[in-house]
């Protein structure tokens, strides 16, 4: 038990949270800006995918890793405007959407890696590289703080610092609580002259591009290569977040924190004997009942405001294809 | 507007109820036309899609093609494989399109699988029981246990108003991880070189189809005619019984069904419950036919794969059968495309995302519908 306390306190430890949650967390800072503007986004997984495979690929084929970056950007930006051209053009079910996306960028990802390279199983034989670590000047010097926050990888500092643009665009920009406007009463929006189509266009592209990063990530920072599937679940992971954080940035972002320290426990407990299954579970187990628990809330909530229109959260129904 | 007794007996004498009847007949059967020549569409371009994507990237489509359509009749096992995905994923398709009826749509086919597949093992590996129950009790057992574990989404749905696609996705989650922790702890015999539990005992295992025709046919097995059976009691169920009319009403208009003095909540608890005992049966016939015993990742990805031919199947029951064959069949000739053709299987998932999004987004449909629109216009201009 000591040995396992010694473990989970050291720097080293600490610091491997923050890797493990940096695609989680750009996932989830993008899905939060969709699911503000009212359109559920479960293509989170595809657009990271894609983001994952064009990075590795353009970092590869060029041998320039910072070209990379802007692959991954548009690779998930991709999918987010096909999302959007489906849902606000053709007005299709946008989980639907979603689950095709899914699997377009499952099956297109390692369809192409396979077609250009022969491998399926990844793009290793490219030999791309990572991009680099940062070493904070000053901050590295702070005993134990420093250890942990300086000379990690430049984009989980990026996540951090888009989740907090984000969280500021959000809430205090004009443009923000446009978005906020359009995915709570997208009618009422409508009514003072605010486009809303524009709006989740710009929400879901957005999104699209952060998953994107985060696919990245994986592929130019966490490992230096593609791998089929690597995402893993992480974008459903992201949503996952954006629910236990009662869909509001600061909640997202401790949500996330949580998931990358069970990941990163479940990953360690290998040496323990506690089953690393069930630590993985809890995060989920957590986010089921905060789910419930703020479903409960919201509706009890409408029932006593008793507006006479159908609360928000009630039990709605999709018209069936 | 209230009419007199008079006025109302000019309108039924105007009516001619058997001319309407025919003429809604005729309209329906057009639609029915439209909607198939629809599909049909959407199903070559997607195809036209993979073809325009191999050509891109330098393979050669005919020997692609060749090999992804006469591949899985090509050999009796490839058959088998064939016949023995039909049955998973049909089942899978039902288990979706009975909540869809609600407007409810249950992506936890997954968990629900995997909870049937457990409760099925583990009951056939623990218990001996006599020849024929051997079969049935793990089989209502699985599809018990599904019934149970989706009446949380359908209840978190029904009573608090949780989005069922967040709790779907989380229970998915829990219940992949709790199997794999029961599997490795409880289930897996000590000094296993893999992590699976025993092999059944042959009494609980679904007859194979190689045993009874002679052919070797792989692990397809008797579980086939799940298929037949239970497309037939969810088409009973959806068009014959009372909930699944309820179903309908709750699934067209929520606030209608209440009016009318249906319960809602109940309906909607239910149809996901249904659903999840039809995809713990899923389990059951992965455990007790295809592999004979508990694996990790039993389910082989196909988690979405219901969703995905309850839409090909534009949620028919009668129809899911049929969708799922196209897809089974594309999988297996996938497979055979791969090592034929050096073209990767997963353009099959491309084929597969295409037909969703066309379909999902009604774009053949609505093409269809303006050149019918364009030539129904035509005449009445003339007049």
């Amino acid at each position: 038990m000591n040995e396992f306390l010694h473990v989970i306190t050291s720097t080293l430890f600490v610091a491997s949270v923050l890797r493990v949650t940096t695609p989680i967390l750009f996932a989830a800072t993008g899905g939060l800006i969709s699911e503000l503007a009212g359109v559920p986004n479960i293509s989170l997984e595809g657009s990271m995918l894609t983001g994952a495979c064009a990075g590795a690929l353009v970092a590869g084929y060029t041998h320039n890793v910072w070209l990379g970056v802007p692959a991954a950007v548009l690779g998930g930006m991709f999918i987010g405007l096909l999302l959007g051209v489906m849902h606000l053009e053709f007005g299709a079910d946008p989980i639907i959407v979603g689950i095709g996306l899914n699997l377009l960028a499952s099956g297109g990802t390692t369809f192409v890696v396979f077609g250009l390279l022969g491998d399926k199983s990844g793009t290793s034989s490219l030999g791309s590289r990572a991009l680099p670590k940062l070493d904070l000047p000053l901050l590295s010097r702070i005993p134990v703080f420093g250890d942990i926050v300086s000379g990690q990888h430049l984009l989980t500092y990026a996540a951090f610092v888009m989740w907090g643009l984000s969280a500021v665009m959000v809430l205090r920009f004009r443009v923000g609580s446009h978005l906020r406007a359009v995915g709570e009463m997208d009618e009422a929006a409508r009514s003072i002259g605010i486009d809303v189509k524009r709006i989740r266009y710009g929400a879901v592209v957005a999104t699209g591009a952060l998953a994107g990063m985060g696919g990245g990530f994986l592929s130019m920072g966490y490992v230096s290569y593609f791998a089929r599937d690597m995402t893993a679940g992480r974008g459903f992971i992201a949503i996952a977040a954006i629910y236990l954080g009662g869909r509001r940035p600061v909640g997202t972002l401790l949500a996330c924190l949580l998931f990358g320290l069970t990941e990163a426990l479940a990953i360690r407990l290998g040496n323990f004997d506690i089953p690393s299954q069930l630590v993985s579970m809890i995060p989920y187990v957590a986010t089921l009942v905060g789910l419930g628990f703020f479903a409960w809330r919201e509706t009890s909530r409408a029932r006593r405001l008793a507006t006479g229109g159908a609360p928000r959260g009630e039990a709605s129904a999709r018209t069936p294809v | 507007m209230t009419l007199t007794t008079d006025e109302l007996s000019t309108v039924e004498q105007h009516y001619d109820r058997d001319a309407a009847r025919r003429a809604v007949a005729v309209e329906r059967r057009r639609g029915v036309l439209a909607e198939t020549a629809g599909v049909l569409l959407t199903i070559v371009i997607a195809l036209a899609v993979a073809l325009v994507v191999m050509v891109a990237i330098g393979k050669d489509p005919y020997e692609a093609f060749r090999a992804l359509i006469t591949g899985p009749l090509s050999r009796s096992t490839r058959v088998g494989r064939l016949l023995e995905d039909w049955t998973t994923i049909t089942l899978l398709g039902l288990s979706v399109v009975i909540p869809f009826r609600a407007g409810q749509l249950n992506v936890g086919a997954e968990g629900q699988l995997f909870t049937g597949a457990l409760v099925a093992g583990a009951i056939s590996v623990s218990w001996s029981l006599p020849p024929g129950l051997a079969i049935v009790v793990p089989m209502v057992a699985a599809a018990t246990a599904g019934f149970l574990v989706a009446c949380i989404p359908g209840w978190m749905k029904a009573r608090l108003g949780a989005n069922e696609l967040v709790s779907t996705l989380m229970l998915n989650a829990i219940i992949v991880r709790l199997y794999s922790y029961l599997l490795t702890e409880f289930l897996t015999p000590p000094r296993a070189t893999i992590v699976a539990s025993e092999y059944l005992p042959s009494a609980a295992r679904l007859p194979l189809l190689t045993d009874l025709f002679h052919v070797d046919l792989g692990r397809a097995n008797a579980g086939i005619l799940l298929v037949p059976v239970m497309t037939f009691v969810v088409w009973l169920l959806l068009r014959r019984s009372s909930i699944g009319f309820r179903a309908r009403i709750v699934g067209s208009n929520e606030a209608f069904a209440k009016y009318g003095g249906i319960d809602a909540k109940r309906v909607i608890v239910l149809t996901f419950a249904i659903g999840g005992a039809v995809a713990g049966l899923a389990g059951a016939h992965l455990v007790q036919g295809v592999n004979g015993r508990l694996l990790m990742g039993i389910s082989a990805g196909l988690g979405f794969e219901g969703i995905v031919v309850a839409i090909l199947a534009r949620n028919n029951p009668l129809m899911v059968p049929v969708a799922a064959f196209f897809y089974s069949y594309l999988r297996v000739g996938g497979d055979v495309m791969e090592q034929e053709a050096k073209v990767g299987t997963e353009i099959v998932y491309v084929i597969q995302a295409v037909v969703v999004l066309l379909i999902t987004a009604r774009l053949v449909q609505k093409l269809v519908e303006r050149r019918r629109a364009q030539r129904l216009r035509t005449p009445t201009a003339i007049q």
